[in-house]
């Protein structure tokens, strides 16, 4: 098989440089496209583009303009990413206000603020209740939200309660007991 | 372009009179086609290049058969490609402090948190220490919180800069913060405390 080979490509090679040889080339009837590949060099320049030029092509910024196909704004409303970006919020938000507090009463004798918890507990004692159960709730909802969904992650670590039904039972059990702490806590 | 895919639309681009209402894509009976009950008239994208119209004055603003707005929520990014099919695999490097041992050290803070949380509640007064340790526990809690947000929102690839500076600003933060506590902790009544208090007020 690869003398074949060897023999068809160096036939090849002689009607290419000397077509008169052979008896198809003189015929001038037709030429194999093998003979006419060898036979015919066209230069192609090519020429190399940096990463920064390449970026700024056409082809790039084309791309750019594709459409996207919707994912965040078309996925079904499901229990389990919306408590799981709830987490992550209500985490966010207890995390932050904490280093915000511990900041400011680092820096509230610099700047003139009076942070200790008897001039705090005096401030809250003046609302009205309305305000302080508004405030109570808005407290005690996402702290008791992140504290039972926390558990439920923990449940999640041993391996158990991983099947989709007990997943959305685990779910909406996290989420009654939230609204529930929330209200004893805040009328306590 | 729509007539490559559609030749149907050619033939009645050809036959119909030239109007806007040719160029729609609401009403053009092809072959094989449905009729689509949640029809979105042809919204036009910004990025069209002006050419096309430029090029034929008989076409009117133009109209693509875009379903999609034109402001996608997390647009694409600039494509690179790195290296060839030839270069190896890179190996990711070893860290001590992330992976295994790091998500351990996780999950015991969490499971900390729990009775220290409730206990001084339930039992109505707290020591001094337990209460410290509250609040460091919490701290170290939230500053593993925060560096999940910074791992997952900024990737290395995409924002090192801006990775590498929120990092330092989250050990930064905690520092203070943990300074601000111990001041609490030791000019206050501590955190349990302060708490009760200003719940009850």
């Amino acid at each position: 098989m690869l003398a074949n080979r060897a023999v068809q490509t160096s036939m090849r090679r002689l009607a290419a440089r000397q077509p008169g040889l052979m008896a198809l080339g003189s015929q001038g009837k037709f030429a194999p496209p093998a003979i006419v590949a060898l036979s015919q060099r066209r230069p192609v320049a090519t020429e190399r583009l940096s990463d920064s030029q390449a970026q700024n092509s056409i082809l790039v910024n084309q791309r750019l303009k594709r459409p996207v196909a919707p994912h965040l704004s078309i996925y079904q409303p499901q229990i389990t990413w919306y408590l799981s970006s709830a987490h992550r919020i209500t985490g966010a938000i207890l995390s932050g206000g904490f280093y915000i507090f511990g900041a400011a009463y680092l820096v509230a004798p610099l700047v003139g603020w009076h942070l200790e918890s008897a001039s705090l507990a005096a401030a809250v004692a003046a609302w009205p209740f309305a305000v302080k159960f508004a405030a109570k709730v808005f407290v005690s909802l996402p702290f008791t939200f992140h504290a039972y969904n926390g558990v439920r992650h923990l449940i999640w670590d041993t391996g158990s309660m991983m099947t989709n039904q007990k997943v959305i039972q685990s779910g909406w059990t996290v989420l009654g007991l939230t609204v529930a702490s929330s209200l004893y806590l805040a009328l306590m | 372009m729509a007539s490559i895919i559609r030749p149907s639309l050619l033939a009645q681009l050809r036959a119909a009179p030239l109007s806007r209402r040719v160029f729609s894509t609401r009403s053009l009976p092809t072959i094989g086609s449905c009729s689509n009950p949640s029809r979105r008239p042809a919204i036009r994208s910004h990025g069209e290049p002006a050419s096309l119209a430029a090029r034929s004055s008989i076409l009117p603003h133009s109209v693509g058969f875009h379903a999609t707005p034109a402001r996608p929520i997390l647009p694409p990014l600039p494509q690179r490609i790195q290296g060839t099919t030839n270069e190896a695999q890179p190996i990711v490097e070893h860290s001590a402090t992330e992976g295994g041992y790091h998500w351990a050290f996780e999950r015991i803070i969490a499971v900390t948190l729990v009775p220290l949380t409730v206990a001084p509640f339930a039992a109505g007064s707290m020591h001094p220490v337990i209460d410290a340790a509250l609040c460091a526990t919490i701290i170290i809690h939230s500053h593993i919180g925060f560096d999940a947000m910074i791992t997952d929102y900024l990737p290395k690839k995409r924002v090192p800069k801006t990775r590498k500076l929120f990092e330092w600003g989250l050990r930064a933060g905690t520092l203070v913060v943990a300074v601000g506590l111990y001041e609490f902790e030791t000019n206050d009544v501590g955190l349990t405390e302060a708490i009760s208090r200003i719940w009850h007020a």
